[in-house]
């Protein structure tokens, strides 16, 4: 097949040729500029949308409303000193970062931000993909934690390996429901199918809630914080990191906001499908309402403990999640 | 591979954690050296001693009046009662009248000092469980308080306000109407303290039936204010050994049931209620006159030894004054309640888990400043 | 306004009524001119200085015997430290221009409060336990032997009659012949409110531990071993509490000063 500017953008369906890869590296490179910016603006929503719940301002002096105030953050880490105490691990140190935030990144090549697939891979197994990349990076924060040679970062690592693996099981069996109900794990398929029907949102509702905290407790956030639970663990597994290295789990952490979004939208709520909007205004409002949510758990809840957290994850979210794919399998079955 | 015995694939090791003296949850330079066994604490050992200034020792060089400053830093949260307990034995030694105003002046400033305590105790004791908001919250009501007391005296933390006879200033007009607008506004934000946080699922699950004690502990181990009558047992210095002029109000003891976490949390949340109580009765009862009683310009307490205490916003708080008749104290010992209070740490922190640890510090609310002094 | 509306109405109060009686309000003049001349009179203010005309040169127990008649007969409102310069200064102080002022009853009903408790403890622990009773302020005060120091306070913790429960305050005051070691100790049900005292000599200064029954003790004893350098013999864990382990000299001690 020749080459024509038209298929620069549609790698998937075609042999792999030298624009084909340019093209992809292009397109990899749009993504990351966008996660990045998502990033920023989700961390200044943040701290905005925080403070008006408490009744503060937020940010408001960088910038016209304080909008480049993640911007100058981002500088700050970016330029500072990038510090390697005596006595780390430090091989695995320098790399832990990198491989908590890689996945985070990767499992953004499967979510459909749009109708036209541009930059989604049109991947036959995207959803299984999603939960074995995103995996990894609990390699990342648990080798962060441990070659800190920090007693705070082992707790916190140990403790976001346990909640991370006990959550991804819950978090994983949500998600077949929504397969089964669509017959593919096809991600752009699954958007399809929910195109021209309800979204999956009404008859999986059980594994929605299932969805919603297990991808809370997956990705550490309150009340499932408790890897970098402030007042227990100082700040858990990066108490060691900084500078840079120290942004770059702050960005997996965001970015996987953004990828969880994603999913979420993707799998329940019939990802860009909408009426009138255009369809990445429909995906972004849906991404947007889930992190405005997470903020908004982040200001109300107080933390759980970690017992307390893995009993919940293994005596109540997973047989809920068992018991929704059963009653799903059969009514699938019926119909 | 059939795994024949545990112990040879998986070994397992005791670890020795020291919790602060920098720590976020510490309330202060306090330190615990903690041995765990992956999340269960199986030995708990406080350390305290970062924030001694000496202040005992320091006193014995002051004059009466000079100590009453150094009061305010020992409970840097509750300076007013503070200043109190220093001038209530003094002024018992002496054998003073007060004037009446005086009195009530010293009552309200009491318990609105208690209320911001408290205030603080909600907000941080919340921080603590992982609930940001109602830190800032609190923080918003305490804050009126404070710039009230800034009006009052000048200061926002260290009030240095009480005098032996009385107050140093009386109040500037219209404070006391600003004091009245405020009790009805806390009123309501009770009510929304209540609803954000008292029911909360994850926050009773937290905190209830968590870092339990008997009364008996409790008393052996001195323990008094609320963490005392979280067990259920009545001892509150203002009903039993009335001092100042609580008697003249219509107030209750809140009292817990069975000494834990949540009944320290609910009970600083009813003791609020109470004290806003107190605070109105006051207003509505408060004359004009003076504020300050005649006393010599040296107080020189007359030989012999003194004792008497307080109920403080976490326990009773005690000024224990040896005078050899001079206008120094030849010793002067404080009975600080926190420093009490912390000594039961080591046998309710015993196989509990990490998450449960801060929990718990936070119920018993010690103040470091106070445990150093 | 009025006083009416509520009157406290636990039975268990403890001994000090609110108002001051007028007798009451006078006597801090009249003390403070005493005190006046006891100061003027002494030539080298210092740390040892008013102990100095406070104690009289007698060792110890013997001079505390010999002050409890005497202060009983004048004036028991001070505390030991107190009654024993009170029965010192009539004597030494002819220009005194007024007679001592009458006793507060309160501190008459402390004091004999205290000779109750001190029959107790002599029935149980013999005649040597107690050495002298009086009152700190309005609390009744006994001083008790340092041998029989916590037998003492245990007995009055396990008597029905007593029931001193709760430890209030524990002090330490270095005084220039000995360190006194101060409990004050209620009793939460009956109201009993006692002070209990014990000596020791400044050096070697050693006091048995009150840790094993009360455990606040503990760290109240640890602070005047740190502080004071009284050993707690018996107690479970006796180290520096509020300095460091390294630290010499013990800071609340009169002597101690800074710059050794």
């Amino acid at each position: 097949m020749t080459w024509t500017w038209s298929n620069v953008w549609h790698w998937a369906a075609h042999p792999l040729s030298w624009p084909g890869f340019v093209g992809m590296l292009v397109g990899a490179v749009l993504v990351l500029l966008l996660a990045l910016l998502v990033v920023m603006y989700s961390i200044y929503w943040q701290r905005k949308f925080i403070g008006w719940i408490q009744w503060r301002i937020g940010p408001n002096r960088v910038g016209p409303w304080g909008l480049f105030q993640t911007v100058a953050d981002v500088l700050k880490l970016l330029i500072k000193e990038d510090v390697i105490p005596t006595g780390v691990d430090r091989t695995l140190f320098l790399i832990a970062p990198i491989f908590a935030f890689v996945p985070a990144f990767l499992v953004l090549s499967i979510i459909p931000f749009s109708a036209h697939h541009v930059f989604t891979a049109n991947l036959g197994i995207g959803v299984l993909f999603y939960v074995a990349v995103s995996a990894i990076t609990i390699h990342g924060v648990m080798l962060g934690g441990w070659s800190s040679n920090n007693k705070w970062g082992l707790i916190g690592g140990m403790r976001s390996a346990a909640q991370m693996l006990s959550y991804e099981v819950p978090l994983g069996m949500s998600i077949v429901g929504v397969v089964l109900m669509a017959g593919t794990l096809n991600l752009n398929d699954i958007v399809a199918a929910q195109a021209h029907t309800l979204w999956y949102v009404i008859p999986q509702i059980v594994g929605f809630v299932v969805f919603i905290i297990a991808g809370t407790a997956e990705m550490n956030r309150t009340p499932f914080d408790l890897p970098e639970a402030e007042s227990e663990l100082v700040a858990g597994y990066h108490v060691e990191y900084s500078g840079f290295r120290f942004a770059f789990f702050m960005l997996t952490e965001y970015v996987y906001l953004l990828a969880m979004g994603g999913l979420m939208a993707t799998l329940f709520l019939g990802g860009w499908t909408g009426p009138f909007l255009p369809g990445w205004l429909w995906f972004a409002i849906k991404v947007f309402a889930f992190i405005t949510f997470q903020f908004w758990l982040q200001a109300t809840m107080p933390r759980m403990r970690q017992d307390q957290l893995m009993s919940f994850s293994w005596k109540v979210l997973l047989p809920l999640a068992m018991a929704n794919l059963v009653i799903t399998a059969v009514v699938k079955a019926l119909v | 591979m059939a795994l024949t015995d545990e112990t040879d694939v998986v070994r397992t090791e005791e670890m020795l954690l020291n919790v602060g003296p920098q720590h976020p949850s510490t309330h202060g330079v306090f330190r615990m050296v903690v041995k765990i066994s992956g999340e269960t604490i199986l030995e708990a050992e406080p350390v305290i001693g970062y924030l001694h200034r000496g202040t005992e020792k320091l006193a014995e060089n002051l004059q009466y009046t000079q100590i009453i400053p150094y009061t305010d830093r020992l409970d840097y949260v509750s300076a007013m009662l503070n200043n109190y307990s220093l001038v209530h034995t003094v002024e018992e030694a002496l054998g003073i009248a007060i004037p009446d105003r005086a009195e009530y002046i010293r009552v309200i400033t009491m318990e609105l000092n208690r209320l911001a305590s408290h205030l603080i105790f909600f907000g941080t004791y919340l921080l603590d469980l992982g609930a940001m908001t109602p830190f800032l919250y609190a923080f918003e009501e305490r804050e009126k308080i404070i710039d009230m007391f800034n009006e009052l005296c000048g200061a926002r933390i260290t009030f240095n306000y009480m005098r032996i006879g009385g107050v140093k200033y009386d109040t500037p007009p219209g404070w006391l109407e600003q004091v009245d607008a405020f009790v009805k506004r806390m009123k309501g934000e009770m009510v929304k303290y209540r609803n954000l946080v008292t029911g909360n699922e994850i926050f009773l699950a937290r905190v209830r039936g968590v870092g339990k004690y008997t009364t008996e502990q409790a008393l052996g181990h001195g323990m008094s204010g609320i963490n005392l009558r979280c067990t259920g047992y009545n001892w509150d210095l203002r009903k039993k050994k009335p001092y100042s002029i609580y008697d003249r109000f219509d107030w209750e003891v809140p009292l817990g049931k069975n000494g834990d976490c949540w009944d320290r949390y609910i009970l600083h949340m009813e003791e609020m209620e109470q004290s806003l109580r107190i605070v109105e009765q006051a207003l509505q009862q408060i004359q004009p006159g003076p504020v300050l009683a005649k006393v010599p310009k040296l107080i020189r307490v007359p030989a012999g030894e003194y004792y008497s205490g307080i109920e403080g916003t976490r326990g009773e708080l005690g000024f224990y004054i040896v005078s050899d008749g001079k206008d120094k104290p030849y010793r002067l010992k404080i009975r600080r309640p926190s420093f009490e209070n912390l000594q039961i740490l080591p046998i309710i922190l015993k196989g509990v888990p990490v998450g449960d640890m801060v929990a718990i510090l936070g119920s018993i609310d010690p103040v470091l400043g106070e445990v150093g002094a | 306004m009025s006083d009416e509306p509520r009157k406290p109405s636990e039975e268990n109060q403890p001994s000090e009524p609110r108002n001051p009686s007028p007798q009451r309000t006078q006597d801090p003049g009249g003390q403070g001119a005493e005190a006046i001349a006891r100061t003027a009179m002494n030539p080298s203010p210092g740390p040892a200085g008013p102990a100095a005309t406070k104690q009289p040169p007698e060792k110890t127990p013997e001079g505390a015997e010999k002050s409890v008649g005497a202060s009983g007969a004048s004036d028991v409102k001070t505390g030991t430290a107190g009654a024993a310069a009170q029965s010192a200064k009539p004597a030494a102080k002819p220009a005194a221009k007024k007679a001592p002022p009458p006793p507060d009853p309160r501190a008459v009903a402390a004091k004999e409060k205290a000779d109750e408790i001190k029959a107790v403890l002599i029935a149980k622990l013999g005649a040597s336990a107690v050495v002298e009773t009086g009152a700190a302020h309005f609390t009744p005060m006994l001083l008790i032997d340092r041998g029989k120091w916590s037998d003492a306070v245990t007995a009055l913790r396990d008597d029905p009659a007593w029931d001193l429960n709760y430890l209030e305050c524990m002090a330490g005051t270095d005084y220039p012949e000995y360190i006194e070691v101060v409990v004050y100790l209620q009793s939460t049900e009956l109201g009993h409110f006692v002070c209990m005292k014990t000596r020791t000599p400044r050096d070697g200064a050693k006091v048995p531990s009150l840790a094993p029954i009360y455990p606040v003790a503990n760290w109240e004893e640890r602070e005047i071993f740190d502080l004071l350098g009284v050993t707690f013999t018996g107690h479970p864990d006796m180290r520096r509490i509020m300095m460091w382990e390294e630290f010499e000299g013990h800071p609340l001690r009169k002597d101690y000063s800074v710059w050794d």
